[in-house]
């Protein structure tokens, strides 16, 4: 338990918030993609919270080592929402019926979804640095 | 009349920066996971303890039975009390991390953890001010 135990758990918040920013950049740059077998469906990580380890088979020691998690991805779930439809017979990817299956994908729900990866990035980072300056302070003790 | 060099000063300042620093670990923890469904906050209390134990000094109120609550003793044995945060905010898969709240308890934890290691630091120049022999350097 030190300060490089918080500073493994802020950096997992990192990954899991840069793993959160790139499905929302696939969802947007396929926000049109379609194809034969169906359109792109909209993806969306599951945050898991897992217990911190510095390294692998170290088993649980006090209270302490329960209560610090860190997050990760557990999976990249597929948004099970109907696709929208669009009506354009023209489309090679058009159903008999004229219509085309679009992705289940909304932008403006995306950039929300931005936002809010973006602000608990930034809350990561955050607490990352309020760790390393009180590793800081207390290497200056010794000074 | 009896001088300690070495009187509870130091221990309670070093105990203090000890738990400033799990205490650090526990609010990253709920930052990272502040979107994890699920997931409770939890929060870690030690000052009162902390605070009992430097009062009662040397006096040590023995435990007979696992099951008490620490009543205070010796300033090695806090060990602080971590529990589950109970606030109103509760998202709607189940989390209970209040974001605002966790930034302003990191900003304060580590203002204190600050203060703690500047008084700790003063503390030590006092001492080598006197082992000097008043000296100085």
């Amino acid at each position: 338990m030190d300060f490089l135990s918080s500073m493994r758990i802020s950096a997992s918040g990192l990954e899991a918030q840069t793993k959160r920013m790139e499905t929302i950049s696939s969802n947007l740059a396929n926000a049109e993609s379609t194809s034969p077998d169906g359109p792109y469906k909209r993806k969306d990580p599951v945050f898991t919270a897992v217990a911190d380890r510095a390294h692998f088979g170290e088993i649980l020691k006090n209270q302490m080592d329960e209560s610090a998690q860190g997050v990760m991805v557990s999976e990249v779930a597929e948004d099970a929402r109907p696709p929208r439809l669009v009506y354009n017979p023209s489309h090679p990817h058009a159903r008999p019926d004229g219509y085309v299956e679009m992705p289940n994908v909304n932008s403006v729900e995306e950039m929300a979804n931005m936002v809010s990866a973006q602000r608990s990035y930034e809350a990561n980072i955050t607490a990352l640095n309020a760790a390393k300056s009180m590793a800081i302070k207390a290497l200056d003790i010794g000074k | 009349m009896s001088i300690k060099v070495f009187d509870h000063t130091l221990d309670a300042l070093s105990k203090s920066l000890d738990l400033r620093s799990q205490k650090q670990t526990i609010i990253s923890s709920n930052i990272a996971n502040a979107e994890t469904p699920g997931y409770q906050a939890k929060t870690m209390d030690f000052e009162g303890e902390l605070a009992n134990a430097l009062e009662l000094g040397d006096t040590v109120l023995e435990r007979t039975n696992e099951q008490h609550m620490n009543a205070g003793g010796k300033i090695d044995e806090v060990k602080g009390e971590i529990y589950n945060q109970i606030n109103n905010v509760v998202r709607e898969d189940g989390n209970t991390v209040d974001r605002d709240a966790e930034m302003v308890s990191l900003a304060e934890n580590q203002i204190m953890y600050s203060a703690a290691a500047d008084l700790l630091k003063k503390k030590l120049a006092l001492l080598k001010y006197a082992i000097s022999d008043g000296g100085g350097h």
